[in-house]
């Protein structure tokens, strides 16, 4: 018995896959053969560890011979494991930590009846595929209605739509998908992930939301995973922070992170979005304007002021870095560009309405607004806004509506453009950066070029703390084994890379060795291999293309790069193909009588 | 004096091999290089390939002999993103994945920032079985590749969803140092579909006498060694990076002045011992 499974497992192996190369109809027996050889594979290395454990562990313990390289090897095989298996020094992955989100376990039959969303229909017919992964755990059909639990995502929505690409079917998914939303007053901050089953909370949760949530359901599970999230929304977090920037401000809209006594706090996680926004603050510093003549004379003589007098080659730095700033124009042609008319995607509802309606040629967008430009009325509003610092956004926002048409996408383009811009603290940063490039600048003065940019930079370095610190890995044990830092990569990096070089650069030297100790023409066997031999050093190098380089066409076969060629792709080749078919049939016949289980040798003697 | 060359402590020869090697890395010593005919079949065959074709990268070599493979595999991922093809990076050797990170590092995320993810080259990583991985993918990729490398589901990666079997690339490129590698990947995906797949491949200097039949039936062309790749680098160079190229598209060429020298130490070395041995025989026979 010991011996027939494996003779069995090795005869059927063997001629299903060579019954899978010659019949297409059996093909897939061997991928199936193939799979369960892997599988195989996978378990011999399993024992393969086990033996040279084994064997090593002998050899250490008897004294043996080289025992110390058997510990070295124990050694360095237990501490490739330790660090490949646990993962040491890897950090949780980046797309499974969902920053900014609470998660609490809950399976999909858990979620309420509340968020059970119907409407009448069925999946389409005629479609073998399976249902997208995504919405498998919450779509189903049940009394010729289309129920989906939990709540619909963009992604869902979309793998859906593309399930069956037919206006019908999207309709009906659009219109499931107004149906599983989350009451108002949660719109946007829960959220369900049916392939981790666990309910998400974004950021902090106010009273109403919680009171909104709880309101959901009544069983044991959903109160608990409101609770959890609760709790873990309103954790707080504290780290020391550095002086805050001039004209710094939290933004409004920010209600759960607080500066108090040289402490940033925040209760609950921070997205990436919120660190982004507390870090910018609220837009009190001003962007930078185009100077006039007079502006640029005053800026210098200012940073003169706070030290020495800029040299030649500072003072063009200086008006380079002035002409970077943009300019009226640019702000015109932002906002005739804002002022056409864009096109927004119809939603599959529409379309369908339209086929109904007999509209052959439906297009997949429509036009919203019409085109509308800047005249030059606004042109003058604009070129005074640019320079005048006086004006202030709202006050040339209403003195454009005065001066001709100007609508609510070219405030918004205005607006854009100007978030754009660089502020005085970037402005500043620039032009240290130009003049320090162009001469040296006292102490007082990169002070007062770069003295804004550094706390605005500590500033910014301590939201990024405080994202890190408000943070619970979701999924500690999600990094990639290998990837920089980790034990594996240092592993890899600082003896498996240069070990495995060193030893095949060092044939270089043996080969040498070698060379000048047994390469004797001994015989005209021995010369005609020696004569070969040179041709290749030579042909495989461009002392070879030197050399013969002067020989005319008319005997160019003869150069060494030719007779290098010549001798790869004939005599090699030639010899070679007479070695492989030797090779082929006597791995044939092998293979034959392994198979038919004439020769046993494999499975060893006991 | 032959007395004295007879008994050359090696370490004298080991001595020179050092300098040899090391002067011209330390002088920066290097010639242009003439592209020979299997350089230019390689390079034509991508040259070929029209924008979205699906091409598989086979990094089959570990960091022992990525000083013969590294710049061929970095020349051969500029042509193909420069034909702005769909890259599938796989390996089947245990260190194939780190030459894989380092060629997306260096050429695909440093040159060619705008190529996406997922949408433009994806990485499928390392699956154990030898050429076991090769027979099954040539007839169903997802058996064995359900993730790429990062662990994404392969069906969520946007370049993945049509592609259900290597039969479905339009070329191979196999990068590969030892077993297993451009051999299997002929053996078991080229030949089976000859009409169906095509390849090209890059090995080192040990292997290509083995790989050579192959030419021009099963492999379209054949880069063999450093040689190979700085010939098939300057071809790329001079198509597609011009005169100031960046000096990680000319390590082959580098490569190539310590190659020259070692050989003409060989060179010397084999002329040196075969005076020797005559001489001493001839020595032998007068005292006869």
């Amino acid at each position: 018995m010991k011996r027939t499974i494996p003779l069995l497992i090795t005869g059927i192996g063997g001629f299903v896959l060579i019954l899978a190369f010659f019949i297409p109809y059996t093909e897939s027996w061997g991928e199936v053969a193939a799979v369960w050889f892997d599988v195989m594979a996978a378990i011999a290395f399993l024992l393969g560890g086990g033996n040279l454990m084994k064997v090593h562990l002998k050899k250490i313990s008897d004294r043996a011979a080289g025992w110390a390289y058997s510990l070295i090897v124990l050694l360095a095989f237990l501490l490739t494991l330790w660090t490949g298996l646990f993962k040491t020094g890897s950090k949780p992955a980046d797309n499974q930590e969902y920053y900014g989100e609470s998660f609490a376990s809950l399976s999909v039959a858990d979620l309420p009846d509340s968020m059970l969303a119907e409407i009448e229909g069925s999946l389409p017919e005629k479609v073998d595929a399976e249902l997208p992964p995504s919405v498998r755990r919450q779509l189903s059909v049940e009394n010729g209605k289309l129920r989906f639990r939990g709540w619909m995502t963009d992604d869902h929505v979309s793998d859906l739509k593309s399930y069956h690409e037919t206006l019908e079917w999207q309709c009906k998914v659009e219109t499931l998908a107004a149906a599983a939303k989350p009451p108002e007053v949660l719109s946007g901050k829960v959220s369900y992930h049916s392939d981790h089953q666990v309910l998400s909370f974004h950021g902090y949760m106010s009273d109403a939301e919680h009171t909104a949530l709880v309101a959901l359901g009544k069983s044991a599970a959903w109160s608990q995973a409101v609770k959890i999230l609760f709790d873990a929304s309103r954790v707080e977090t504290r780290i020391k922070s550095e002086e805050i920037p001039k004209g710094y401000q939290l933004p409004e809209s920010v209600k759960n992170v607080q500066v108090s006594n040289g402490e940033l706090v925040i209760q609950g996680p921070m997205s990436a979005a919120l660190r982004d926004q507390v870090a910018a603050g609220q837009a009190t510093v001003p962007f930078v304007r185009p100077m006039t003549k007079e502006q640029r004379a005053a800026f210098r003589r200012e940073i003169e002021s706070k030290g020495q007098p800029l040299t030649g080659e500072q003072a063009v730095a200086l008006e380079t870095t002035f002409n970077t700033v943009w300019t009226s124009v640019q702000l015109r042609l932002a906002l005739v560009t804002a002022g056409q008319p864009s096109e927004v995607p119809k939603t599959a509802c529409e379309m369908l309405i339209e086929q109904q309606a007999g509209v052959q040629d439906i297009k997949p967008k429509r036009i919203v607004g019409t085109a509308v430009g800047i005249n030059d009325a606004q042109g003058a509003v604009l070129a005074k806004f640019s320079t005048d610092p006086s004006v202030s956004i709202d006050q040339a926002v209403e003195q454009l509506r005065a001066a001709g048409e100007f609508n609510d996408a070219q405030e918004k383009g205005l607006k854009k453009f100007l978030d754009r811009v660089p502020n005085q603290i970037d402005f500043d940063k620039s032009v240290a950066t130009a003049l320090n490039g162009a001469g040296p600048l006292a102490e007082e003065q990169k002070e007062f070029l770069l003295g804004d940019y550094r706390k605005r930079f500590l500033w910014r370095r301590d939201v990024g703390r405080l994202f890190v610190a408000s943070h619970v890995p979701k999924y500690e044990w999600s990094g990639d084994y290998a990837e920089q830092g980790t034990g594996f990569w240092f592993a890899y990096e600082y003896a498996m890379k240069p070990l495995t070089a060193t030893m095949f650069a060092m044939l270089a030297f043996y080969v040498a060795s070698a060379a000048f100790r047994a390469f004797r023409a001994k015989n005209i066997e021995a010369s005609l291999l020696l004569g070969t031999a040179f041709i290749i050093l030579l042909g495989r190098t461009q002392a070879g293309v030197i050399l013969t380089a002067w020989f005319p066409d008319a005997i160019g076969g003869l150069r060494i790069d030719s007779l290098t060629v010549y001798i790869m792709s004939v005599f090699n080749t030639a010899g070679n193909r007479a070695i492989m078919i030797g090779i082929a049939l006597g791995i044939a016949s092998t293979s034959l009588k392994v198979l038919l289980g004439m020769d046993r040798s494999y499975l060893g003697n006991d | 004096m032959i007395d004295f060359l007879a008994n050359l402590d090696r370490r004298w020869i080991f001595l020179l091999m050092l300098l040899s090697v090391a002067i011209p890395i330390l002088t920066g010593v290097s010639f242009e290089e003439v592209p020979s005919k299997q350089a230019k079949d390689v390079f034509q065959e991508i040259e070929n390939l029209k924008p979205g074709d699906k091409v598989l990268m086979a990094w089959d070599f570990g960091p022992e002999t990525e000083g013969e493979l590294g710049p061929m595999a970095t020349a051969f991922c500029r042509q193909v993103c420069e034909k702005k093809a769909k890259l599938y990076f796989i390996a089947i050797v245990p260190l194939g994945p780190r030459m894989i990170d380092r060629t997306i590092e260096n050429i695909i995320r440093a040159d060619f920032p705008d190529l996406v993810y997922g949408e433009d080259y994806v990485n499928l990583g390392y699956k154990s079985g030898n050429e076991g991985v090769i027979k099954v993918i040539v007839t169903d990729l997802r058996g064995l590749y359900t993730t790429d490398a990062r662990g994404t589901n392969i069906d969520q990666i946007t370049m993945c969803k049509d592609v259900e079997n290597l039969q479905q690339m339009d070329l191979i490129v196999s990068v590969s140092g030892s077993y297993p590698g451009t051999k299997e990947w002929v053996q078991y995906a080229v030949s089976p579909y000859p009409d169906k797949i095509k390849m090209v491949g890059g090995c080192t200097g040990v292997q290509a006498p083995l790989l050579y039949p192959y030419i021009p039936g099963q492999l379209k062309g054949l880069l063999g060694a450093i040689k190979g790749a700085a010939e098939y680098e300057k071809l790329v160079v001079d198509e597609y990076i011009g005169d100031s190229p960046h000096p990680k598209y000319l390590e082959g060429k580098r490569r190539m002045g310590p190659q020259l020298i070692a050989h003409l130490l060989m060179i010397g070395l084999i002329i040196l011992g075969n005076v020797v041995f005559f001489c001493q025989r001839a020595r032998e026979g007068q005292q006869a």
